[in-house]
């Protein structure tokens, strides 16, 4: 018997028929996000013929600014302002950790008595709340145009998510060698500078570079306010329509971005693993469920 | 025997520190301190903040204002149907470019390298800066506002959605191609279903970012809350933007607890 005719024997393999549950469910999913996307588009868009028109306009934009305009950038002292971005994240970095560091063994559930824990989190919480572009645009007003008012936004609102990731990750470190302090009579300090500090640097180091990392981002957009930084020098040239100008801007910042990334991300694997090669880790849901402060699923 | 315990109290000698280790310390504190001078870093600040006369500005929060319709809730609406388009837009255009972003399911290596590289670079630049431009490009308010969230969430989409996709089992795509399925038919019935939960909770995600971000969008002039957050800065009347923060706020919670409602359910 051939196996041509053992499968005619046994008939055509019958297709099983779909479920209908998951259909309906679709289905209903499709028809909510259709009427919310009619209803957003109709309210939003300022008429088809723009709508149709904005992609054109986009790539109009996109092939002006080709090619940069290095070197008038230059002239115009644009790489100054790229360094002075670095600076006010790292400043801005600096005085975050200090504040959060101290701060977080004070709302850590294992360390912490709950009458100070409390209020430290909903500290934590409220800072995290106001972005920190709210935060430099009321610090313009205290402490003057600059780079400092964009710094010390940065560091209040970065606080928020490194006190909390912080206090995370003292939660999570083993109680063994606290226990053994205090049974050799260690007070409350030495137990948290022996026993406590030591199991949690690293971890929070790679949260501090990660900030780091975010606060790039964000030191850049300050100067769209005034608070110091590149992102004045893309307001005025946006402002004038000088794309060219706009083109090489971009250019200084991604290449700024892109390499504190790199470099960064280099050092937090080598302050982790103890060596600079990637290993798996979920740490980008981290980053970005620190981006804004909001919160990711559980990882499956 | 008592040697033994003799020895016991003796004290370990601390290792010596790496003499590199004072190398990077130096480089730090030179930087730091160098950073420090560049902006202006001002100890005095950190006292004259408490006292300034910027803080009653802020008390009592003007409710009556926040509460009339057109100051607060229909931005509000506003705000909401910009993150509803462009989660919808920026979340559909990144399910094939995730999928062309993982190593697993990229259809060729040109590919691969072409998208990451573009993707790297579109999420290397900021949101605000995004949103800048699209709206010299297409021209002030809500329309320019809801580009840049898409280009904003397309770039958190692929880099958390291609990451899943990388961690998806081989398998089933194996399993796809080698029934004869072309490349598109493969990864849609062996990895699209695993993946997808994960897709549905990102989206909703991005959706809450959205939502967050709106409140500085308007600083650019992208319409949303964010317009009247500037007009309110404008005239110092940080009463009422402290108002609509907390309204912001509030809303997010609501958002988030149903958006974590639903993933439970999801993954």
């Amino acid at each position: 018997m051939s196996i041509a005719e053992s499968v005619e024997e046994v008939g055509s393999p019958q297709r099983p028929e779909a479920p209908t549950g998951g259909r309906r469910w679709v289905i209903g999913i499709f028809v909510v996000l259709t009427i919310g996307a009619i209803w957003s588009v109709r309210a939003i868009s300022p008429g088809i013929s723009d709508v149709i028109e904005a992609p054109g306009e986009m790539w109009k934009i996109f092939r002006a600014m080709f090619p940069p305009a290095f070197q008038t950038e230059i002239d115009r002292g644009v790489v100054g302002k790229v360094f002075e971005s670095l600076y006010i994240a790292w400043i801005g970095t600096i005085i975050a950790a200090l504040i959060s560091f101290p701060l977080s063994f004070l709302a850590a559930g294992n360390v912490a008595p709950r009458w100070i824990r409390y209020p430290i989190r909903q500290l934590f919480n409220a800072i995290r709340a106001v972005p920190e572009l709210i935060v430099a645009m009321v610090l313009l007003a205290v402490v003057g145009l600059g780079p400092w008012a964009g710094a010390l936004a940065i560091g209040l609102h970065s606080v928020g998510t490194l006190g909390k990731l912080s206090t995370e990750a003292i939660e999570n470190a083993d109680d063994g060698p606290l226990e053994a302090i205090s049974a050799s009579g260690g007070t409350w300090i030495s137990g948290m500078r022996w026993g406590m500090v030591p199991q949690v640097l690293p971890t929070v180091i790679s949260y501090w570079l990660f900030r780091f990392e975010i606060n790039i981002r964000a030191s850049t957009v300050l100067g769209l306010i005034g608070a110091g930084g590149v992102g004045s020098e893309l307001s005025s040239q946006l402002a004038f329509r000088n794309f060219p100008q706009v083109g090489a801007v971009l250019a200084f910042t991604v290449a700024l971005v892109l390499v504190i990334d790199t470099i960064s991300g280099f050092v937090r694997r080598q302050v982790i693993t103890g060596t600079g090669r990637k290993v798996d880790g979920g740490h980008t849901e981290v980053l970005f469920e620190d981006m804004l402060g909001s919160k990711l699923a559980p990882k499956t | 025997m008592t040697d033994v315990s003799m020895a016991a109290v003796v004290r370990p000698t601390k290792p010596k520190p790496r003499p590199t280790s004072f190398l990077i310390f130096a480089a730090f504190v030179a930087f730091t301190i160098f950073a420090a001078r560049q902006v202006n870093f001002e100890w005095s600040t950190f006292k004259d903040i408490w006292v300034s006369p910027l803080w009653e500005k802020f008390w009592p929060i003007e409710w009556e204002w926040v509460a009339r319709r057109e100051n607060v809730f229909d931005p509000m609406v506003e705000t909401f149907q910009i993150a509803i388009i462009s989660t919808i837009v920026g979340c559909t255009l990144a399910l094939p470019i995730g999928f062309a972003m993982s190593r697993l399911t990229t259809p060729n290596k040109p590919v691969y390298f072409f998208t990451r590289t573009i993707m790297s670079v579109v999420r290397a630049i900021p949101d605000l800066f995004w949103a800048k431009i699209l709206v010299t490009a297409v021209g002030i308010g809500a329309f320019g506002g809801s580009l840049a969230l898409t280009v904003f969430s397309l770039a958190v989409m692929v880099k958390l959605f291609s990451e899943t996709v990388d961690g998806a089992d081989p398998r089933p795509l194996e399993a796809a191609k080698a029934a004869g399925g072309t490349h598109v038919s493969a990864v849609r019935t062996g990895v699209l279903p695993e993946v997808f939960p994960s897709f549905v909770a990102y989206a909703l995600y991005v959706f809450e970012l959205n939502i967050r971000a709106s409140v500085v969008l308007g600083l650019v002039g992208a319409g949303g809350i964010g317009r009247v957050v500037e007009a309110q800065r404008g005239f110092f009347q940080f009463d009422r933007i402290l108002g609509i923060l907390v309204v912001v706020f509030v809303i997010v919670v609501i958002i988030e607890q149903i958006s974590v409602a639903l993933r439970r359910r999801l993954l």
